[in-house]
């Protein structure tokens, strides 16, 4: 039984349609990302479930208990503001500590539990400090600590890790992922960062205009996208246009495709690509167009006939130059079982 | 020759250079006719004529030791005080109301609270006179009908009709740095507020009241220093017995011409009313320190 389950939320904002029938379910002391462009709903919908946008259909179900007419203040459910909302008139501590100053918790338990809230976020040295004296990052700490001192049972972040550098940022998710372990919290999360929602969900909703398009393990999302929007928004994706002929791709009979003859989709991430001798045979024939060396891998774009270039990430081998631009190669999968075909294109050609 | 950097600076340069012009305005039209006023209490003059070689204290001295002085003085502040504190109480809903309305609300609140501004303080003085005054004044008139009290009340002419006029006459003055700050404030500090489990009236105590603290305290010395200094409300609301500081520098200088007191009397005015002012900012900064921080 699901923890949280927004169940068919709908929300309009004038004539603008920004939740069109969203539907949510997390189970108890898991994480969720929301994954989603900009404008796509993702804060609306956290909204709605903390109690400050009332839908205009569906019902917000924590618990077991239905909560869509309870007010924001009896949710008992932690939110960390994309914009922070610390209040600048109260020093760091007196933020961290507004909550259990509200709830009339005793002075010395207070004063514990935001000290160790503080240790957390590594901001103890900061705790007399006024919000507009802290950097970005550090505000956004903050704000994670004031959410986390009440041990909500639900957690509710909106990017709260955008303003962290690298290193802040793989240690804050570290940190966070313990302790919504070890509390139980269940959580849902907004990111615009897939390797961020790969790293510390167990399921992620890719969001697209106020509907939810797929909901899956991260992996399972990435292996198996449901539609070319899902594909290029986790991870990087070609998506070429196909013919199915004899239950096979055409340009490459390595692939089945359990579907009727006609035009079609492929997904196709890059590094499943290889790059092959030009000649006859099966696969893709174009050009290199650009090659980048980046380390431990190599990205081609390879030109072939189609408006995009094919994407390429092949291994690279010390002393091995990449193949020269310009030169005619055929392009081919590595693994025709990893390839999705797909009934629908981008935007829904 | 030297003219033209000059003019330069001025047009073009940095810091306070832009503000020369006003600030010499300022200087010839303000600071000097008002330093030549105050002057005035501290040479003798006779038959309207400077005595010269006559600088003196005396006249200072004499009216500190002055009893009535000092009476007058704390009439002066304690009615400026309470009615700058019963200007905020009524002007605060008044500008929370502004921020949570919309459209055409708005603009109707703005009026009602600008349009007072556009009729002067003596009228609307005499238009109090009308509904406190006598048996035939409006609150009576109405209490007496409704059989609610059998004698007109005595309003007029008491401390009650200062402290009615001076509040509602000064009621703009606390409305307008309110309505700015609290119409522009960020609502999501109230979201927060209510996330962490804080009801509706701990948020506004909470959170938004702290918040318009330096927009409170700018308009209590902003009516605090026109209460202080109004002798027009104590006069015609007060009756003919009734004085402050402010109606004795007006009756010395005006009445009874006697320039010197009028001028030592309005130096006691306006120093104290500096000093007052000052500490009710310095007050509200402390209150508000996290501003500091924030600008
Ligand atoms: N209170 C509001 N009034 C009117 N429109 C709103 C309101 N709140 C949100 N919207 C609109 O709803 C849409 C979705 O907004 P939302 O903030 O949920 O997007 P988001 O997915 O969180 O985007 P981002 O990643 O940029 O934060 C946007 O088009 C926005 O303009
Ligand atoms: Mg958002």
């Amino acid at each position: 039984m699901s923890h949280i389950a927004l169940q068919d939320i709908a929300k309009s904002f004038g004539p603008v349609r920004v939740l069109d029938g969203c539907s949510v379910a997390v189970n108890k002391g898991t994480v969720m990302t929301l994954l989603g462009p900009s404008g796509c709903g993702k804060t609306t919908l956290l909204r709605t479930l903390a109690g400050f946008v009332e839908p205009d259909g569906g019902r917000v179900v924590v618990g077991g208990r239905d909560i869509t007419d309870l007010p924001p203040n009896r949710r008992q459910v932690g939110y960390v503001f994309q914009s922070y909302a610390l209040f600048p008139h109260l020093d760091v501590a007196a933020n961290v500590a507004y909550g259990l100053r509200v709830r009339r918790v005793g002075q010395a338990e207070t004063q514990a539990r935001v000290r160790k809230a503080l240790d957390l976020v590594s901001l103890s040295a900061f705790a007399d400090r006024y919000p507009a004296r802290l950097s970005g990052g550090q505000q956004q700490r903050v704000a994670i600590a004031r959410a986390l001192v009440l041990e909500p049972e639900v957690l509710l972040l909106d990017e709260p890790f955008n303003a962290l550098d690298a290193k802040l940022r793989l240690s804050m998710q570290i940190e966070l992922r313990k302790l919504i372990e070890r509390v139980g919290i269940t959580s849902i999360f907004v990111t615009h960062d897939q390797q961020e929602a790969m790293t510390l969900s167990d399921r992620v909703a890719v969001m697209r205009a106020g509907r939810i398009e797929q909901v899956g393990a991260p992996i399972d999302i990435y292996d198996r996208p449901r539609t070319a929007y899902v594909a290029a928004f986790i991870g990087r994706a070609n998506v070429l246009p196909i013919d199915i002929r004899g239950g096979r791709v055409a340009i490459d009979p390595a692939i089945a495709a359990a579907r009727a003859d006609g035009a079609a989709w492929l997904v196709v991430r890059p590094e499943n690509l290889a790059i092959e001798n030009a000649g006859e045979g099966p696969g893709w024939h174009g050009t290199v167009a650009f090659a980048t060396p980046q380390g431990a891998t190599i990205e081609y774009e390879i030109a072939i006939s189609l408006a995009e270039p094919l994407r390429v990430v092949a291994l690279r081998k010390v002393g091995e130059p990449p193949a020269a631009v310009g030169s005619p190669v055929r392009v081919r999968a590595i693994d025709p079982a990893a390839c999705v075909v797909l009934e629908e294109g981008p935007d829904g050609v | 020759m030297s003219s033209a950097p000059l003019l330069r600076r001025i047009l073009h340069g940095r810091g306070i250079w832009p503000a020369v012009p006003a600030l010499a305005y300022l200087f010839v039209f303000l600071a000097l006719p008002m330093l030549t006023l105050l002057a005035f209490g501290f040479v003798t003059i006779d038959r309207g004529r400077i005595v010269a070689d006559t600088w003196t204290l005396g006249y200072l001295k004499a009216a500190l030791a002055d009893d009535l002085v000092w009476r007058l003085m704390w009439r002066s502040f304690w009615v400026a005080a309470v009615s700058s504190v019963l200007t905020l109480l009524l002007a605060y809903p008044v500008a929370y109301l502004f921020a949570e309305a919309k459209g055409i609300w708005r603009t109707l609140i703005l009026v009602a609270v600008v349009s007072p501004l556009l009729t002067s303080a003596l009228v609307r003085a005499y238009a109090w006179i009308v509904i406190l005054g006598g048996r035939r004044g409006l609150v009576n008139q109405t209490l007496l009908s409704l059989g609610l009290i059998e004698q007109p009340l005595r309003i007029l002419n008491t401390d009650w009709a200062v402290l009615i006029g001076m509040t509602q006459i000064h009621l703009p003055f606390m409305i307008l740095p309110l309505l700015a700050v609290l119409a522009e404030r960020d609502r999501r500090l109230e979201e927060a507020s209510l996330n962490l489990g804080a009801s509706q009236t701990g948020t506004f105590f909470r959170v938004v009241v702290p918040m318009s603290v330096p927009a409170i305290f700018a308009g209590l010395a902003l009516v605090f220093a026109v209460s202080y200094t109004n002798f027009i409300v104590p006069q015609l609301l007060g009756g003919g017995s009734y004085s402050t500081l402010a109606v004795q520098v007006y009756e010395q200088t005006i009445v009874v011409l006697d320039w010197t007191r009028g001028a030592v009397l309005a130096t006691i005015l306006l120093s104290t009313c500096f000093a007052f002012v000052l500490a009710i900012v310095a007050f509200g900064n402390r209150l508000a320190r996290w501003n500091e921080a924030a600008a």
